[in-house]
């Protein structure tokens, strides 16, 4: 089979959470371009019903389950749901999430609660999903869990304690579960988006349009669907507890400003 | 979303160092993706160029155009008129992929000066001679797609490893200092960080290979197809926000303590 056929994901099954907007539904449509059928998860069941209705513009099939992540009774029913309805599940994309709770705020005014719903929102709720799935998918012999982090999860910010931690402590998790389930076939991998204001003039405004970004924009919501399809393919099926980073030049240079570029000539000690 | 966005059909690759497992299992993917490639080996030794020449006939085999050149990789020039002779042959030049390996083992202390000087200048100088001329036709065209195989052993050390380990860490470096400074022109830069992989240089050995899938969480060595995939995604179209970056294909090795 040729190296592009291997994209393919027909008769796979693939949940997505926060599949009701921006990168969420993004990642699920790409998911079912490549051939997967799709679980929509989401709190918003109008959002992912919208979800499914483009999913299955594509002639796959969608299952909408509203879903709380942040309670692990409605996780656990997310997956039962997905069983009843596929009877299997091979791929989940961890991306439910939120950076709002605490957020450019001193950390000597981050409330209890901001923090708990915080990480709760962002990590707590992978922990429960993977809890949940993971029997089945060993049970299945294999599958491929992509979490969602962040450039703040590998870099601090101003003001952004919960979000920093939770992202952070994403990347770590992938990498336990890796190491702990890659002898059942099951690889664990990130996707790091950078700046993706999803064509949002409001957002592209907020983001100055991307323009201290190395490559002079921000991120195209439709290059977030292939990196998923690749990590949910067999193309990456070496690539254990990694991630793929979409951000356009940032993370390599640190923060200096977009074409700092200085020239400084090679002179010796001593010679003019 | 169409799968049809990571074909590389009317794409022109540059492959140096195809008679490494790596470079050339990453040759005959991007022809298998579409793309006609160009193999070279910067190694001039008989073993090299007889791969690097089976290489150009696998690519041949699937339709694609291509050409086998053996040269000193570490040749100003050579690596050059290899670059000249690419897009004069395939008409353009949109991706170059970097897999030299010359791999190199011995107590720091037994290291001469002059086999300190040769692990650098292949697995490094080399990589900056054939990016810097494709940067010509890149900027150019303001487009391009550089791709650089590393070993784990770039980031990780490895007693006896020293020189190489100085190497691979420079060829990563490289890679964030070039993102950034093409960034604006079109040009993504960007590493793949291979796993300890079937036919690699530094593990000839049985014996050390069977240690070494006792060490990684997957439990097997990489298949070089499974390093050369991330090649094809790299290089296509839909990765332009994607520069800078190292796709670590491991096996979970970086993963565990």
């Amino acid at each position: 089979m040729g190296v592009l056929d291997r994209l393919r994901l027909d008769n796979k099954v693939a949940i997505v959470t926060g599949a009701g907007r921006g990168l969420g539904r993004e990642m699920a449509l790409a998911l079912a371009d490549a051939g997967a059928d799709i679980v929509a998860a989401a709190r918003t069941q109008a959002q992912i019903d919208e979800t499914a209705q483009l999913v299955r513009t594509k002639k796959r099939r969608c299952l909408t389950i509203q879903t709380d992540v942040t309670d692990s009774a409605s996780v656990n029913h997310m997956i039962e749901a997905t069983l009843a309805e596929f009877g299997r599940v091979d791929i989940l994309v961890n991306n439910a999430g939120g950076a709002t709770r605490g957020w450019n705020k001193p950390l000597e005014v981050i409330t209890d609660e901001q923090w708990h719903d915080g990480i709760s929102l962002n990590i707590t709720s992978t922990f429960y999903c993977c809890r949940a799935v993971l029997p089945h998918m060993i049970q299945q012999g294999g599958g491929k869990i992509i979490n969602v982090t962040s450039g703040l999860g590998v870099r601090a910010s101003r003001h952004n304690f919960m979000y920093s931690t939770a992202k952070a402590g994403m990347i770590n998790f992938t990498r336990a579960l890796a190491m702990n389930y890659a002898d059942k076939n099951i690889q664990a991998t990130l996707i790091l988006p950078g700046i993706f204001p999803h064509d949002d003039p409001q957002m592209t405004a907020f983001w100055q349009g991307g323009k201290f970004i190395p490559v002079g924009r921000p991120g195209r919501d439709n290059e977030l669907g292939p990196a998923c399809v690749f990590l949910a393919s067999d193309l990456s099926n070496y690539m254990n507890g990694e991630l793929i980073a979409l951000e356009g030049g940032g993370l390599a240079g640190g923060e200096v400003p977009t074409g700092f570029a200085p020239v400084v000539p090679l002179l010796e000690r001593g010679k003019s | 979303m169409s799968l049809e966005q990571f074909s590389l059909r009317g794409k022109a690759a540059l492959v140096v160092g195809a008679s490494t497992a790596l470079g050339d299992a990453a040759a005959i993917a991007l022809a298998e993706a579409g793309a006609d490639v160009a193999v070279a080996t910067g190694l001039p030794t008989p073993l090299d160029t007889e791969a690097t020449n089976a290489c150009a006939n696998t690519i041949r085999a699937l339709q694609r155009k291509s050409f086998a050149k053996t040269i000193d990789g570490t040749s100003e020039s050579e690596v050059a008129s290899l670059v000249q002779q690419t897009v004069t042959e395939l008409g353009r030049l949109d991706i170059l992929v970097n897999a030299p390996d010359l791999p190199f083992a011995k107590p720091l202390a037994e290291v001469s000066l002059t086999e300190w000087q040769r692990v650098l200048a292949v697995n490094l100088t080399g990589v900056y001679l054939s990016c810097r001329a494709a940067s010509a036709p890149m900027l150019t065209q303001q487009a391009g797609r550089i791709i650089n195989i590393v070993s784990v052993l770039s980031e990780r050390g490895m007693a006896n490893g020293s020189a190489y380990c100085a190497a691979q860490a420079g060829v990563l470096n490289l890679t964030r200092a070039l993102s950034l400074e093409w960034a604006r022109n079109g040009i993504t830069v960007n590493a793949i960080g291979a796993g300890w992989a079937d036919g690699m240089g530094m593990i000839a050995d049985e014996q050390i290979k069977q240690q070494l899938a006792r060490y990684i969480p997957n439990k097997r060595l990489a298949r070089p197809h499974e390093i050369s995939d991330a090649v094809v995604y790299l290089a296509s179209d839909v990765t332009g926000f994607i520069t800078g970056q190292t796709v670590w294909i491991e096996g979970g090795v970086l993963s565990r303590l």
